[in-house]
């Protein structure tokens, strides 16, 4: 019998998406800039072993990144620590689920606004 | 009232379109399912859907009701944001309208072998259990495989084929820890795959929108840390 | 494709996880407890060899937690065996280039 291709419903847009899918692509994509930091957070390494030549350089047009870094670190740990905790049993329920999220989205994103402003 | 409903006819259109109605209910009409009816009845009747029990036992009407899915025939109207938007079950493929293709879902069910697996002859009335064994089943047993939480969950969505999916990972934990099962071992060996059940990231997506209350992103933390004893 | 058992990276995962998260915290305390005056101070720390090893395990641990990471992200969205195995490829050759280059950085600094 042949069929022909059938579409899918994926309009991302259109699905309301529960506070624990916020967190979790949160993680990921927090995820994948610190990946992309590695190298920067290598070249501190070698620049902190050096001289210490502008490894405090957070003026300026830095200081944008560098909140995203810092709003990225926080949130990734947050929810890796959500993660780890519901491993070993703690949180796994639906409202302790929904209530560890929205507490890790507002710590990481206080994290990010605390490392612009200040 | 209004809705927005996901109408493809695969006869005689090539993409999917929204259609907008607004229906005059009766004072009967307290679920999406009877507001599906009555559009149907009363001003379009090539909508398609499918329903049978309408009292949320059979799970054939899940759908996705206002971004979210449920059962049309338990989603009160009370309280959803008009107009109402109805489209089938994300990532699954569309028969038509708000049919979808379960093929892949049932499949996937089939793999983890939903049955007792066990060498021991049949006793003379039934397989015993204590009221504590038969407790670990609670939470477990009563899926309707309506296929909500699969339809909602985004590593489904990406490797539908692959991944097992929420509901049979909850039906295959059902048979792991049922103690008249023989086969723990070889189950949990089975679904030891980056794939079958590791896409899992604990979104928890799935339960929150189980129209039966089960949890299975626990029922899939509780397979993982069987696993993690196993090889310990 | 059954290289990897499922459960293998999830402990890696979660083992590192835990592996890094006990340095952030103690790297943490020591920082509340008295920063380090100077630069020097570091310098002096990462050149013991204690220290210089503390840091490339850390370094290691980041660097299992990633691939681990990167490998789940392209699993879910890239199909394509080709593209699939580029990536993977791109990013092993990566990760293993940077943990080289933390070696070294390491090694010449304690040297």
């Amino acid at each position: 019998m042949q069929r022909a291709h059938r579409p899918v419903f994926l309009n991302l847009a259109r699905i309301r998406f529960p506070v624990g899918a916020v967190a979790s692509i949160g993680h990921r994509i927090s995820g994948v800039l610190l990946v992309i930091a590695l190298p920067f957070a290598v070249l501190a390494l070698e620049r902190s072993l050096e001289d210490g030549s502008s490894l405090y350089a957070f003026t300026g047009w830095m200081r944008l990144p560098a909140a995203v870094l810092a709003w990225a670190c926080a949130h990734h740990i947050f929810a890796g620590v959500r993660h780890l905790l519901m491993d070993a049993g703690v949180g796994a329920s639906l409202p302790a689920g929904r209530a560890s999220a929205y507490a890790a989205l507002i710590a990481g994103a206080a994290v990010g606004l605390a490392a612009l402003l200040l | 009232m209004r809705f927005r409903i996901y109408r493809l006819d695969p006869e005689t259109q090539a993409r999917p379109s929204w259609r907008e109605y607004d229906v005059r209910l009766e004072a009967t009409d307290r679920k999406v399912l009877d507001a599906l009816e009555r559009i149907r009845t009363t001003l379009d009747d090539s909508l398609a859907y499918r329903r049978s029990c309408r009292e949320g036992v059979c799970g054939s009407d899940a759908m996705n009701i206002n971004g979210r899915n449920a059962l049309a025939c338990i989603t009160p109207l009370e309280g959803l944001s008009e107009p109402i938007t109805l489209a089938p079950l994300p990532g699954f493929p569309v028969i038509r309208d708000l049919i979808v293709d379960m093929t892949q879902f049932f499949a996937h069910y089939h793999e983890i072998r939903p049955y007792l697996i066990t060498d021991e002859p049949p006793p003379e009335r039934e397989r015993l259990q204590t009221p504590e064994e038969r407790a670990k089943l609670d939470g477990l047993y009563e899926c309707i495989l309506c296929a909500c939480c699969s339809g909602f969950c985004p590593s489904y969505w990406w490797n539908p084929d692959k991944f097992i999916g929420p509901a049979g990972l909850l039906q295959a934990e059902r048979f792991i820890v049922d103690s008249r099962d023989r086969a723990t071992a070889e189950r949990l060996a089975f679904l030891d795959d980056v794939y079958k059940l590791y896409r899992c990231r604990t979104i928890m997506n799935c339960t929150e929108v189980c129209p039966k209350g089960l949890s299975p992103s626990r029922a899939i933390e509780h397979i993982k840390l069987q696993q993690l004893r196993r090889s310990t | 494709m059954r290289l990897f058992s499922g459960q293998r990276a999830f402990v890696v995962q979660r083992l590192s996880a835990l592996v890094l998260l006990a340095f952030l915290g103690g790297g943490a305390l020591r920082l509340a407890f008295g920063p380090p005056a100077s630069l020097d101070q570091w310098q002096g720390w990462v050149a013991q060899p204690l220290g210089a090893a503390a840091v490339l395990l850390f370094a290691l641990a980041v660097l299992a937690h990633a691939w681990v990471g990167i490998r789940d992200v392209v699993l879910d969205y890239i199909h394509p065996l080709p593209l699939r195995l580029t990536i993977l490829g791109l990013s092993a050759i990566g990760l293993a280039l940077l943990a080289a280059w933390t070696t070294l950085v390491l090694v010449s600094h304690a040297l």
